[in-house]
This record gives C-alpha cells, structure tokens and sequence, in this order.
C-alpha cells in the first residue's frame, strides 16, 4: 500500500507506516470498501486477506466483495450482510465463502461502519477469519452425535454400496485413475490405466508411484506436492509430465490429484487422475500455427488491396459524385474492419503461444478514453456514450491495446443492448489502480456464462444466433488486462444488462517527457 | 528495388511508387536479390520477411556483413508474426507492418 492513497500529512507517515506494518502483520484478513464509490469496492486488503483468499490484491482491488461468495448468492447470511451495509450498521456473521483456487472456506465476518464527520457512512471495514476448521468441527461433531447409533447399523451395507458406486465410475472413467496410501503407494488402479501405460496389475498394485515403470514418476516437485496432499489438503492441479514412457513412448500426461472424500469426510487417501494430453498439445500448437499463417496468408492480399483502394482514391477522390463518394468510404470502412478482425485472429495466435508484446509508456487515462468515446460516438450513433469521472493520473500501458479493449467492451455494450439508447462509462480511482467500468441496459448474461465468456471463441448460446462475432473480444481484452497487471470481471443480471469493469495500476512515476 | 514473393504485392507497390521522386525496380525471387544488388547500385530495398528458400531475414543478415553493400538502407515490410523484432535484429533501418498506409510507406521510405 502506497502512503500516498489516504490523505495524511507528512509528520504523520511515521504512525501511518507503523499502522500499515501492523496491518500487514496481522494474521487476521482486513479489508476496506469505499462505499460512496458505485457498487462498494474494496480499495484496501491486507497481506493476511490476500492469503486468506488466495487471491492477489491486484485481482480484489475494485471488486465487490460478493464474488467471494461464487455462486451461492442464496445464502441467508449474505441478506443479512446486504441489511446491515445499507443501513450502515455493524454486524457479525459467518458466510460462505470461496478462494481462488474454487476452494469453500467459511469467513467469520465483522463489518463496521466508518462515519464521516457528517455521519455518512464512508467506508465499511471488513475482519475476516478462516473458520473452516471450527466450522468443520462443529458440523462433524453435530453429524457424529446423530449419526452414530445409525451408522453402526448401516455401516457394513453402506460401505458396500458405495464401494459398488465407486468402482463403477472408476472403471467408466476415459481417465487412468489411482488410489494411493499416505506413504504413496498404489491400492489400487482403473482398467484405463492399465490400458493407458499398456501395464498389468502385477507391474502396479502394491509398489510405490515413483518406481511405477522406468521413474516416469520420480519428481521431485510431484513428489512434494502428494505428500503434502494429505497433511495440507492441497490438491494437485494440472501437473505436467512430459516423459518417454515405456512400451508407449514419449507422451505428454496431465496429473490432478485429490484427497479422497467420502460421505462429507476424509479418507487417508489420494486419488490421482493421470490423462494423456499429446495429442491434445499437438493439435494445440497446430492450431495456433494455422491461426498465424491464415492471418499472415489473409494479410497479404489485403495490402495489395489497401494499397490499390488508397491510390484510387488519390487519383479520382475528388471528382467522384456523391453517391459514388459515398460507396467508396463504406469500402474503405470494411477494408479497414477486415483488417481489424485478422488482426484478432493474430492477436489471440500470439497470446496462446505467450507473445504477446506490450509497448508500455505512460498514458494520460483520461484523455485515452475520452478520444475512444469520441470515436466511438461517431461508429454508433445509436447509443448516446455517458462518461462519469475522471483520473487526473497517468497509468503505465500500450495505447493500441487498451485502445482496443476499451472499443471491445464499448462495441459490446452496444451490440447486446440493440432496444436502449444509452450506455455508461464510469472512471475512478481505487487505492493504486485506475478502475474503469462499461454499463450496458441491454441482455445481460446468464450466471453459467459469465465465467466463460472470456474463454476464446465462447459465446453465450443463445445469443450466438443473433448476433455476428467470432467470440474472440473478451478474450484478447482481458489478456491484454492480465498483461498489464490488472483484472477484468463482469457483473450482470440477465435482463437487465452487463458491467465489464477493469483495473489498471496507476504509474508510479511522474511521465517521463524525453 | 523491391523485393516480395507475391508478385500482386510488388505491382502495386510499383504503381504507388510512380508518381514518387523513387526510381524502381522489383525482384520476386529473393534468390536472385543479392547479385542485383550488386549489380544495380541500388540505394534503398524494400524487403518481405516471409519468403520460400531464401527469407528477408537471411538476405538482411547477408547484406549486413558484406562491405560493399554497407550503404544499403532496407526497410522491411511484413504481415508475419514478431516480424518487426525479427527485422529490426537483423538489421534492419526500419519496418512497416503490412497492411500499411501507402502514405506511410513513401513518406517513411523517403526519411530512410
């Protein structure tokens, strides 16, 4: 946290800094939101909450705290939260909440009010504890008092059945599957990985995973990672191993490995999931080879094209009559819109294989967006563009693409919003990032859509058929935000439209004028 | 001299160039580009990147190691992928990405 982003006085840094050492040293989450700016951002967040979370301050700065909660916005502590913040009372409740990695945590919440000198309330402060554990307790301790005399009784059946359950999924699995001990050895494996790594049960059952075959499975950080599985209830996410295996070769798996559970508890053991992802890579990297060759491929006539429309123009522009004027400009509109949407095809080509170049230099914000507004009145003079705020600060940036996600998101809003007449841009400032916000009235999108609409060539089923696009936009511009160290995120209610906000950190340095 | 394998690419430059103060010559095959070169006395080359056998970035690095075309300006144009850190690398004096403003290119061919 920069001093700089409260007011404070000189002879006051010292106690600030103390303040902000003792916050950051706390192990209990603190956030702030500063509730008079729209939908209640949190502009500060503590070391502790960062941890807490799992997410980076750079991804919760500006957000709604909301999106803790994932899906389960039913929740009736999340009602009494929302009737304390709008009354601007303190409250104490326990909530859902999920971190980063998809993983549920209960959050015992404290929220209080902070007044203004009118009594308006400014800010809310948030104290936060991970109370998984007690909550756990809690429930396990409910769960085995009522359950127990039952139980007994239905035990044996009950292991049983389950048994009969789990053996048919992991045998209906096109996944190798293995059922590991705390010491890493196998119990057991699915037909799949027999059939995958062309092995017999002999060659598997009973021997530990990392002499399985010729060491395929002997790495250090695999190895870390399982055995802290059980003790830290960390999975294993997307582990590649890239290895030349015996009687099948060289292939490329992908490993995931999670504590099993069962019945809502525990067990002592790990299920490892290993796929065959070669061909899958390979069809990967295919794949992004032809988008950069039909790119340069659709390119090239294009320029001859541009070229030749350009001359002409020089040539016969001025004596033209109106409406052949009028037909050559629409020509030119849509050599230059042909360009723009090959140049996505290559944008998203060098974003998958990691190159995508940024030109950073200090921008003046305000002025970047309001030139954006101005072009983008003229291209769609359907929609009047409302602009609300200002920056006032330079942030750090390559002009042409975030030039490009601001036309993406405002292109967009207007695209989904065809019956209204209006769409809103709002810009502030929360903490160190510059956060910008594009409201439409329009569709809205459906809560299953709103996290895959990022993903390239994603678009929301039922809209796909009524509007053009190849469903590449929202993936170029929050690469592009990534890229820049921000966030991109969008709420929405269906029916009632979409914000797409972002944030950027603000530069730190005075622009450099050379 | 202007030098591209797609000979479409080449005459339209060529027209552009007309009503210029340059002096143009073209070549398709970037094989044959080097001997030209020595031959012609050519001043400044307008250079594809992306060309069969013999690419734009092997001709830049030929030239920038042989002395008696030290006073050859290039200026490479390309479509591909990272080509302008590939042109510059090699050598290049500048680069235009394809497709390009025909007021562009002259007006940055003739600060070359």
């Amino acid at each position: 946290m920069k001093t700089d982003q409260f007011p404070i006085n000189g002879n006051e840094h010292a106690s600030f800094n103390l303040l902000k050492s003792a916050l950051d040293s706390s192990i209990t989450g603190i956030i702030i939101t500063d509730n008079n700016l729209p939908d209640n951002p949190i502009i500060y967040c503590n070391k502790a909450f960062e941890k807490l979370s799992g997410y980076h301050r750079s991804e919760l700065i500006g957000r709604n705290c909301r999106f803790l909660q994932g899906r389960e916005r039913d929740q009736k502590a999340r009602k009494d939260l929302r009737e304390a913040i709008s009354k601007g009372e303190s409250i104490v409740t326990e909530i859902r909440n999920y971190k980063r990695n998809g993983e549920l945590f209960w959050n015992e919440l404290h929220i209080s009010p902070i007044k203004d000198d009118a009594g308006i309330v400014s800010h809310f402060v948030g104290v936060q504890n991970d109370v998984t554990r007690r909550k756990n307790a809690e429930e396990n301790l409910i769960f085995e008092r009522n359950a127990v005399e039952q139980k007994v009784k239905a035990r044996t059946e009950e292991l049983k059945a389950n048994q009969e359950y789990l053996d048919g999924i992991v045998q209906t699995v096109r996944q190798g599957l293995l059922v590991l001990d705390p010491q890493l050895n196998v119990i057991s494996a699915n037909d799949f990985f027999f059939r995958t790594f062309k092995v017999e049960n002999r060659d598997t059952i009973g021997k530990k995973l990392y002499k399985l075959g010729n060491g395929q499975w002997d790495i250090v950080g695999l190895k870390v990672l399982l055995e802290q599985l059980l003790p830290t209830n960390n999975p294993v996410l997307d582990f590649e191993v890239e290895h030349d295996f015996p009687h099948i070769g060289k292939k490329l798996m992908l490993l995931n490995a999670h504590r099993i559970e069962l019945n809502g508890k525990y067990k002592d053991r790990i299920l490892l999931a290993i796929e065959d992802i070669t061909e899958y890579r390979a069809a990967e990297v295919r794949k992004d080879e032809f988008l950069s060759v039909s790119s340069h491929e659709l390119k090239t006539p294009l320029t001859t094209i541009k070229g030749y429309y350009q001359t002409l123009n020089k040539l016969i522009g001025k004596d033209l009559s109106p409406k052949a004027l009028n037909i050559f400009e629409k020509t030119g509109q849509q050599i230059e819109r042909l360009q723009r949407i090959i140049s996505d095809l290559l944008d998203m080509s060098r974003i998958e294989t990691g190159n995508l170049e940024l030109h950073k230099e200090s921008l003046d914000f305000d002025q970047l967006i309001s030139e954006v507004v101005t072009e983008s009145r003229n291209l769609f003079p359907s929609h009047q563009i409302l602009v609300q705020g200002k920056l006032g600060k330079t942030v750090l940036g390559d002009e042409s693409q975030l030039v490009q996600v601001l036309h993406n998101l405002i292109s967009n809003a207007i695209k989904y919003s065809p019956n209204e007449q209006k769409i809103s841009i709002h810009l502030s400032e929360v903490s160190n990032f510059a956060k910008l916000s594009v409201t439409d009235y329009g569709l809205g999108i459906a809560m299953e859509d709103q996290k895959r609409i990022f993903d390239r060539f994603y678009r929301a089923s039922d809209i796909q058929k009524h509007f053009p696009g190849m469903g590449v936009g929202l993936y170029i511009s929050e690469q592009i935000i990534l890229h820049h160290g921000g966030t991109l995120w969008v709420d929405s209610e269906p029916g009632k439209g979409a914000t797409f906000s972002f944030t950027l950190p603000i530069a730190t340095r005075k622009v450099n004028h050379e | 001299m202007i030098c591209d394998d797609d000979i479409a690419i080449l005459e339209m430059v060529e027209i552009i160039m007309e009503d210029t103060s340059f002096v143009v010559s073209t070549e398709v095959d970037s094989r044959k580009l080097v001997k030209r070169l020595h031959e012609e006395n050519i001043e400044l080359l307008l250079l594809d990147l992306w060309m069969p056998v013999l690419s734009g970035e092997d001709i830049l690095k030929t030239i920038r190691t042989d002395p008696a075309l030290n006073k050859l300006k290039v200026m490479v144009m390309s479509a591909g992928r990272d080509a302008q850190t590939v042109a510059m690398d090699a050598g290049a004096n500048n680069f235009i990405a394809k497709p390009f403003d025909i007021e562009d290119l002259i007006e940055q061919l003739e600060h070359l």
